[in-house]
């Protein structure tokens, strides 16, 4: 495997222009005899269907939900950023693509983060065009926030329901699409395998979970917009369906896996409460806007508030710690997510945690004091609403109590700037792929990366390589690639379905999926979550490995494969879990330095900030699958920084 | 043949808008039903009627009101039908919704007001065409004037009939009088001001009608609002506003008619 | 806690459904519904009782409009503004019956057991619920200002999420609440006004032909819509429909 970036000569402001300038296109009666799948239907995968449609081409689209608004882009809360400095406070591409690269700690490739500040704009123009009802002030003119990582406010937004308008906003550009005809859509449908012709990306079989059938779509391109795989971590803020099999079976048919290991852990999420629980839910960062993170400053207090002697209200402002604020003055609550959610986990394991020992106020009495009460409720009303419904809390009162949680994944697919895997033909965009947000992704950038993508990269990238395929004539699926390829799922399913039936096995000693889930994200978050080491990684590998062997031999699937069977969906999802868990694993071992999400215990400054080892390990580690079991072979992506000065990642 | 389609909410604002039509018409009639507690033998609530039952364009305007009442019902009904094909498997246990009951009995208030409707129109409307029994009257001066041509038929008037206070009319004339007098060229009217006062001495009666008030409260009361919804006037402007007219117009209606007939039976 | 589960079992579209009664004991008052529902599945799957309970659900966060039960004759139960994955078992007395029935309308059709087919949503919308913009070629997004209280009414009905409530909470399943809330987003955007006559008609027509009933001003969508969604946007709808038919954007 050779990894070629195909990043576009020139100076970094100029690569965009001058690749757009020199790429090839396809003329407008051709388009309609070219097909295009998409996979997936959040945000990447709506904006991109909806942008293909109206060029000309033919698309299928597909999503595992009843429709294609459900997509978990819906569930983003705070907002969207864009370099537009419509505040005038000194924002600029520049800026923002400073602060992205920064904020992932130098491991981002420069020109596509830079691309992704510069399209960014655009994005906003789009959305108002289509109707998303940003947040205004009272001159009518879009308003702003301010997010993590940045001292500018630039985040555009909609009520804590960013995500939604902006999905809503492509999902009616699809909607259009698809009445005039040029997207053809397939809900309820999961991609099984991707089909392979030639090297090429020809196809994917896709099993339609209402019936059971499997099914073949052809194609000459096939775009990758699944999203990441956090719920290998069982509880996180992903949406329950939220999965990596789609991208997984493309790294299994030869697609590079990028930087598995850089997971995002997100400070403000309501706390674990009980084993039984399904999902965390978060709390958008930008209520880190205007609350307080603090937690006592007195072990004695935190131990009382633990037994319920003492209430937060009644702790003297003197004897809190606001520790972000003590710590990282500079930037003071709104440090990244990253820096955020591990000085959270520093306080608690100290014995300063609050709730069940694992928790810390995010506290709003200051703000409603000196903003009001109705100009908090108006900003954050619907997550102060979601809070009380959760928590049986009024966070009007007592300060809310949040903890870290597994939200977003950095690494995925590897791309190049075309955003095209090592298949050709296979591209992947939003959080799918790996490219934006380096090791830690800044808060309002996976909007941002997800729809610049869709609108504004993909129609250009996929063009330059579907210029040639008009030669190739239509795909059909008949082909004994398909053959193979549906036959290798039959036998997936099946081979799953026969576990609990064997007959000489004893009934009692067999679990069901969610069992299996559960104890692999245990596994996952106490040894390769916010802070790891060599010791507890060689364990989890360990672990893993011997959860996967109990999962072959006793996991029971009720039901049929021919029948609407839920439980046969979330097990085929867990078997390719198995797989990626030791891949995030391994990928953690190799990294042997601290950079944004990934934190290994043995690399750390003295008070704690990560220790980047940038001689070493400045470069994107891509992985390429070697068959089951076995370990998978590295191949590097040295990033080079021909524009940026590195430095420090200091929030102080 | 071929049925113009009427989408769902244009129906619906027929309904509203012949709804809307029906209610003017109520408030007139219940404004002008306060004309009976007059003890003035009728003078004026028979003046009135004898104008409402002669001009031509009245006439016009009485089959436009009859053509509404059934094109209102007719369409409410066809909606209903399409509204209940909508859940095709009802729900096992019964909703628990806040909702407004007004709008889930509207149907069967609808239904109870045009049954209450065919008993209004024994007592009243059919006695003017005849088929059912009632009081008529006729003009004095018209009884004067035959006194000429006809004395006989003048005589009889005045032994059979009564004079109203102010002698404008000569009333109490029974079916059997009323043929006689036709016959000889007399026009004889419905006295609604003697049946009126009659039928309200019934206590049965009285009660049905106020059974037939309350009926008519909760269709109005709900399709007040409704309407204003229907047509779009609702917003969270006037929202208030609607509704307190919708009260206050429902009340309205409802207490004018209930004060005649209890009015009547207690012999105000 | 300890209840008696009614749950509605129906094994796919063409089967004869049925009521099924389940035990379930030592729940947390803070578990949510689903999970109790997870937790039930659970013991159905490991104790060879039945297939699990089929429910949609998916970012139990209450925003992507997946999870809907039609729980006790409310939707989404009892509670106000919320969906059913926010439901928590504290909302129930210990003892309690709970039946549990999937969404109820003709243009939803049960896939499974609580599993209903909601792409009668999508198709009202792709009749015309969006603006006609292609990607690029648009203004600089602060061209058009809005005034706030436009910008709010048109968020507050864009907040819809799809989920289906008002439809299963109507006594005539009537889609109104769910077309007059993209209607009124789109209309009182200056964006949307220019398809806003065909918009309607569109649309309208479309909700019609897929089956659902018509309104007749209940509002028990409104009562239970998880966003709270207005029946002004209803009225909104309908003011829009009458201009759509006579105003000044009719064809000529």
């Amino acid at each position: 495997m050779k990894l070629d970036s195909k990043i576009p000569a020139g100076p970094l402001a100029e690569k965009w222009t001058n690749y757009k300038s020199s790429q090839k296109l396809v003329n407008p009666a051709n388009k309609r005899k070219l097909n295009i799948i998409v996979v997936g239907t959040g945000l990447a995968g709506a904006s991109a269907a909806a942008s293909f449609g109206a060029l000309g081409f033919n698309v299928d689209i597909f999503c595992i939900q009843d429709s294609p608004r459900r997509a978990h882009s819906i569930a983003a809360q705070g907002g969207i950023n864009a370099a537009k400095n419509y505040q005038n406070d000194g924002d600029s591409v520049e800026r923002l693509f400073r602060d992205t690269i920064k904020g992932g700690d130098y491991r981002a490739r420069e020109a596509n983060v830079y691309r992704l500040a510069e399209v960014s704009g655009a994005i906003i123009d789009q959305c108002v065009a289509q109707g998303v009802p940003f947040a205004r002030d009272y001159g009518g003119l879009l308003d702003n926030r301010s997010f993590g990582g940045a001292q500018v406010s630039r985040t555009f937004y909609a009520k804590g329901q960013t995500g939604q308008q902006l999905l809503l906003g492509a999902y009616g550009a699809l909607s259009r699409e698809i009445a005039r005809g040029t997207v053809k859509l397939h809900t309820r449908s999961e991609m099984m395998d991707l089909v392979v012709v030639d090297g090429r990306a020809r196809g994917i079989i896709v099993r339609n979970l209402v019936t059971g059938d499997l099914e073949r779509y052809a194609a000459h391109a096939v775009v990758l917009a699944t999203g990441g795989y956090g719920n290998l971590y069982y509880l996180s803020t992903n949406a329950m369906n939220s999965n990596g099999s789609a991208a997984w079976v493309c790294h299994r048919k030869g697609a590079a896996f990028a930087n598995p290991c850089y997971v995002q852990i997100h400070p403000t999420c309501i706390p674990v409460h009980g084993d039984y629980q399904s999902k965390l839910t978060l709390m958008s960062e930008s209520l880190r806007n205007d609350g307080r993170i603090w937690v006592p400053k007195k072990k004695e207090d935190a131990e009382a508030i633990r037994a319920g002697k003492l209430r937060p209200t009644e702790i003297p402002e003197e004897d809190r710690d606001y520790y972000l604020e003590r710590r990282y003055p500079a930037f003071g609550n709104l440090v990244p997510r990253d820096v955020a959610s591990r000085a959270a986990k520093e306080r608690c394991d100290a014995g300063y945690g609050v709730g069940t020992g694992y928790a810390v106020y995010l506290d709003f009495a200051d703000a409603i004091q000196h903003l009001g009460k109705e100009t908090v409720e108006q900003k954050y009303g619907n997550l102060f609403q979601m809070y009380q419904k959760i928590t049986d809390e009024n966070p009007y009162e007592t300060p809310m109590m949040i903890y870290p949680a597994i939200h977003y994944t950095m690494g995925g697919l590897w791309v190049d700037y075309e955003l095209q895997t090592t298949i050709p033909g296979l591209f992947a965009a939003g959080e799918a792929n790996f490219s934006d947000h380096g090791a830690n992704r800044l808060g309002a950038s996976a909007l941002m990366q997800g729809l610049a993508d869709g609108y504004f990269v993909l129609p250009y990238t996929l063009q330059n390589y579907l210029a040639d395929q008009i030669y190739v004539g239509k795909i059909s699926s008949a082909s004994p690639e398909f053959d193979a390829a549906e036959k290798a799922v039959r036998q997936r399913i099946n081979r799953l379905m026969e576990i609990g039936r064997v007959e000489t096995r004893r009934a009692t000693s067999l679990q069901t999926v969610d069992d299996f889930h559960k104890r692999l994200g245990k596994i996952m978050w106490e040894y390769c979550g916010m802070a790891r080491n060599t010791e507890s990684l060689t364990r989890a590998k360990q672990m893993v490995k011997e959860l996967e062997d109990e999962f072959w031999k006793s996991v029971f699937i009720p039901g049929t494969a021919n029948e609407f069977n839920p439980e046969l969906e979330k097990a085929c999802r867990l078997e390719d879990y198995f797989e990626l868990a030791q891949l995030v694993i391994d990928d953690a071992i190799h990294r042997e330095e601290s950079c944004g999400g990934h934190f290994r215990t043995e690399h750390q400054t003295v008070d704690g900030e990560t220790l980047r080892d940038d001689k070493h390990f400045m470069y994107v580690a891509a992985w390429e699958y070697q068959g089951h079991g076995q370990p998978e072979t590295m191949e590097k992506e040295p990033l080079v920084y021909e524009h940026i000065t590195i430095a420090n990642r200091n929030y102080k | 043949m071929n049925i113009p389609k009427i989408h769902s909410i244009s129906k619906k604002i027929l309904v509203g808008a012949l709804g809307a039509f029906l209610s003017f018409f109520l408030l007139f009639h219940a404004s002008a039903n306060l004309l009976i507690l007059r003890h003035d033998d009728g003078e004026w609530y028979n003046a009135f009627c004898h104008f409402m039952g002669t001009y031509s364009i009245i006439k016009v305007f009485e089959i436009g009101l009859l053509a509404a009442l059934l094109l209102h019902a007719i369409l409410a009904i066809w909606l209903a039908v399409i509204n209940k094909m909508a859940r095709p498997v009802s729900y096992k246990k019964p909703t628990r919704s806040k909702t407004h009951t007004g709008s889930k009995l509207q149907v069967w208030t609808g239904i109870l007001i045009f049954a209450c409707l065919i008993l209004h129109f024994t007592d009243f409307y059919f006695v003017k065409s005849g088929w059912v029994k009632g009081k008529y009257m006729t003009k004095a001066e018209k009884v004067v004037a035959l006194n000429a041509t006809q004395p006989d038929a003048a005589n009889y008037a005045e032994q059979h009939g009564k004079y109203s206070a102010k002698g404008n009319w000569l009333t109490n004339f029974d079916k059997e009088d009323k043929a006689f007098l036709e016959a000889a060229g007399l026009e004889v009217e419905p006295d609604f001001y003697h049946q009126a006062r009659e039928k309200f001495k019934i206590l049965h009666i009285v009660i049905s009608y106020l059974v037939f008030f309350t009926v008519v409260w909760f269709h109005l009361r709900h399709g007040f609002a409704a309407v204003f919804q229907t047509f779009g006037l609702y917003n969270y402007k006037y929202s208030r506003a609607i509704e307190i007219l919708g009260q206050i117009y429902t009340w309205g209606v409802c207490l004018m008619f209930t004060i005649v007939v209890i009015g009547v039976y207690f012999g105000l | 806690m300890k209840f008696t589960l009614h749950i509605w079992r129906q094994e796919n579209a063409k089967a004869k459904g049925h009521f099924e009664t389940y035990e379930i004991d030592n729940i947390r008052p803070d578990c949510s519904f689903l999970e109790m529902l997870d937790i039930l599945n659970e013991r159905l799957i490991n104790d060879r009782i039945a297939h699990p309970v089929c429910f949609d659900n998916d970012c139990r966060e209450g925003i992507c409009g997946m999870c809907g039960l039609y729980i006790n004759g409310r939707p989404h139960g009892n509670d106000d503004g919320i969906t059913t994955c926010q439901l928590h078992m504290r909302k129930f007395k210990d003892g309690d019956d709970i039946w549990i029935e999937p969404w109820r309308a003709k243009p939803f059709p049960v896939i499974r057991d609580l599993v209903v087919d909601r792409s009668a949503f999508d198709k009202i919308i792709q009749a015309g619920g969006y603006i006609s913009t292609t990607t690029g070629g648009v203004p600089d997004a602060n061209t058009i200002p809005i005034p706030k209280h436009k910008a709010d009414m048109a968020m507050d009905a864009a907040s819809c999420i799809g989920c289906g409530a008002c439809v299963a909470a109507c006594k005539n399943a009537s889609a109104m609440l769910f077309v007059g809330a993209k209607v009124s987003h789109l209309a009182l955007l200056p964006q949307g006004q220019i398809e806003a006559a065909d918009r309607v008609k569109k649309m309208v027509a479309k909700m019609d032909e897929l089956g659902f009933g018509s309104c007749t001003n209940t509002y028990a969508c409104e009562a239970e819509c998880p966003k709270l969604i207005k029946r002004q946007n209803i009225s909104r709808l309908n003011r829009q429909w009458i201009g759509a038919l006579f105003g000044r954007d009719r064809k000529e």
